[in-house]
């Protein structure tokens, strides 16, 4: 019983390290303070999701959610490409309450506040991954391969061209950069991650509505990448497990499951309002929030 | 021509409720310069305040208003004392202040949803009377009120802040802090009045809303983010501004959603928003301002 409660939380930060090294390539190396990463993760989840009930291999599904997601992303970058800081802030955030909007809206497609249930789990090389300790493998293998991928994209020379621009756009722009380009390929990529994301949450919850992908389950994830630090890969992993670990023992106190979930935001709020006024670097950070 | 007008009709009550919004957010705005996202967390929390005073404690209608209008002043006090000024101190940039701002909303609404559960509340002082019909449009009692007062009150802040003392030292500290430090305004006590005036106006916002419509803890965000579209349509930090932007926000609404499902509503607000932001950063009235550090 509680390796299985293990089994399960361990799957999430699994889920949780991708959404936040992925956030951390838009935030922490490309400057760009993202508050609508969430709403990639829901592109993901539901593209993935509408496509395998039409029959489409999972490879394909899983594949075409991340590119999805990355097309957002890109059309998200043309968006802000003159704003920055808190106005870049806002105006993300507002992506994540349009793609709510759509999400809620368009029932016909995404049957709207009632969510799609009964999401299968996947068939790997002839594994059923019915079993969770078999998903587990499956979530920390991707989440390897996603942490490799953006470990080599920020350590390449185009990463240094990213974080160039971050520090100082128009030094990189003299320099025959083209930043609006490059941005464009951050968030694309750091879409496409969260996208991935996605579709590993839709087949490991079976179930997604439109009320997982909102404004206050961006709270966790930018509250990971700031006790991490800004542009660590490795902090940002840390952070992970401490914040999906700490409130859980809310759970244990004996509150009644309506009261969890609030305590759980106030326990994020507080430790936000904590590490952004004592430690506003986060574990391993390299700067400030600019 | 009957719907054209019951939408201009709507329009015009969403719209005086969003200037109140904005109004508070925009004063904020101007002396502070950062966004104070928790804004809309006051409102929701003072209309919460309202219906413990009114619906659980039965105290009398005007006195609840006055003191739920005091405790809202005194939750911005308390948000400003005890949160940004510490902040403000350690020079924290607006993104951080942000960030720490979205903490006190998010606090704020978890209290709620603790204490008062996540079901709607409603408020039931005024009955829901016959509405009056006009020019084939229908409108009830209670919105008529919600306009004339919203109007009072816009004007009775306008003559505040263009001439009494404490107006003019908030103008002069939203034009240049220095400046005003200098001929012997204080700014620190500048940026707690606005934030004390400024959530008592959200308060006088979270009153005719808990009266018009459920109250429920999520709302403070989606306000906000209504108060905050109509201030960067007016022009961030110009009052006059924000009132505009507020109405011209209710109508493109309630005008919007003559051809899309209600639940866009939030949507068409960030749209407005995102393009207001592309193509006329400044806003309508707004002056100059440096979006683009």
């Amino acid at each position: 019983m509680i390796s299985a409660y293990f089994i399960h939380l361990l799957i999430l930060i699994g889920i949780y390290i991708i959404l936040a090294i992925s956030l951390q390539l838009a935030v922490g190396y490309g400057g760009l303070l993202n508050l609508g990463h969430i709403s990639y993760f829901g592109i993901g989840a539901y593209v993935y999701t509408i496509l395998l009930f039409h029959g489409v291999n999972f490879w394909i599904c899983f594949l075409l959610a991340g590119f999805s997601a990355a097309f957002f992303g890109w059309m998200s970058a043309i968006g802000i490409r003159k704003l920055k800081g808190d106005y870049l802030a806002l105006v993300t955030l507002g992506f994540s309450f349009v793609t709510y909007a759509v999400l809620i809206n368009w029932t016909e497609l995404t049957r709207g506040p009632l969510g799609i249930a009964g999401i299968p789990r996947p068939v790997l090389f002839g594994f059923g991954t019915n079993e969770n300790m078999v998903y587990l493998v499956f979530v920390f293998v991707i989440a390897a391969i996603s942490y490799f991928f953006i470990n080599k994209i920020v350590s390449s020379p185009f990463g240094k061209v990213v974080e160039a621009v971050r520090d100082d756009e128009i030094s990189a722009k003299s320099l025959g950069k083209s930043t609006f380009k490059i941005k464009c390929i951050n968030l694309a990529t750091s879409a496409f991650f969260a996208g991935i994301a996605g579709c590993l949450y839709a087949s490991y919850i079976t179930f997604i509505d439109p009320s997982s992908f909102t404004f206050s389950n961006v709270i966790p994830i930018i509250l990971i990448i700031i006790i991490g630090g800004l542009a660590s890969l490795p902090g940002t992993i840390l952070a992970t497990f401490f914040i999906i670990l700490l409130p859980e023992p809310l759970r244990f106190i004996g509150f009644s499951s309506s009261i969890v979930g609030p305590a759980r935001q106030i326990v994020y709020a507080l430790i936000l309002l904590i590490v952004l006024y004592y430690k506003p670097r986060g574990f391993y950070g390299k700067l400030d929030l600019e | 021509m009957d719907i054209f007008v019951q939408l201009l009709i709507n329009g015009l009550i969403a719209g005086a409720i969003y200037s109140l919004v904005a109004c508070g957010f925009s004063l904020i705005y101007s002396t502070n310069k950062f966004i104070h996202f928790a804004h809309g967390g006051v409102i929701i929390v003072s209309s919460y305040i309202f219906y413990t005073l009114f619906s659980i404690l039965h105290l009398e209608f005007y006195l609840s208003c006055i003191l739920a209008i005091l405790l809202a002043g005194l939750v911005g006090y308390l948000i400003n004392q005890f949160i940004y000024k510490p902040f403000r101190k350690r020079k924290a940039s607006n993104s951080i202040l942000l960030i720490a701002s979205f903490g006190v909303l998010i606090f704020l609404e978890s209290m709620l949803l603790i204490i008062f559960g996540a079901n709607v509340q409603t408020i039931d002082y005024i009955p829901n009377a016959q509405g009056l019909s006009v020019l084939g449009a229908i409108i009830t009692p209670l919105q008529i009120v919600i306009i004339i007062s919203s109007i009072i009150l816009l004007i009775f802040f306008y003559f505040f802040m263009k001439k009494t003392r404490i107006g003019k030292a908030m103008r002069a500290v939203s034009d240049n802090p220095d400046v005003a430090e200098i001929v012997g305004i204080s700014a620190s006590k500048i940026y707690a009045w606005t934030f004390t005036i400024g959530s008592m106006v959200a308060g006088i916002a979270a009153i005719l809303i808990s009266l018009e419509q459920n109250i429920e803890p999520s709302m403070g965000s989606s306000l906000m983010i209504k108060g905050f579209t109509a201030a960067v349509i007016g022009g961030l930090g110009s009052v006059p501004g924000a009132i505009f932007g507020a109405f011209l926000l209710g109508f493109a609404e309630n005008f919007g959603i003559w051809y899309l499902p209600s639940g866009y509503k939030d949507a068409i607000a960030f749209v407005l928003l995102f393009l207001f932001l592309l193509f006329r950063p400044n806003g309508i009235l707004g002056l100059k301002y440096n979006n683009q550090k």
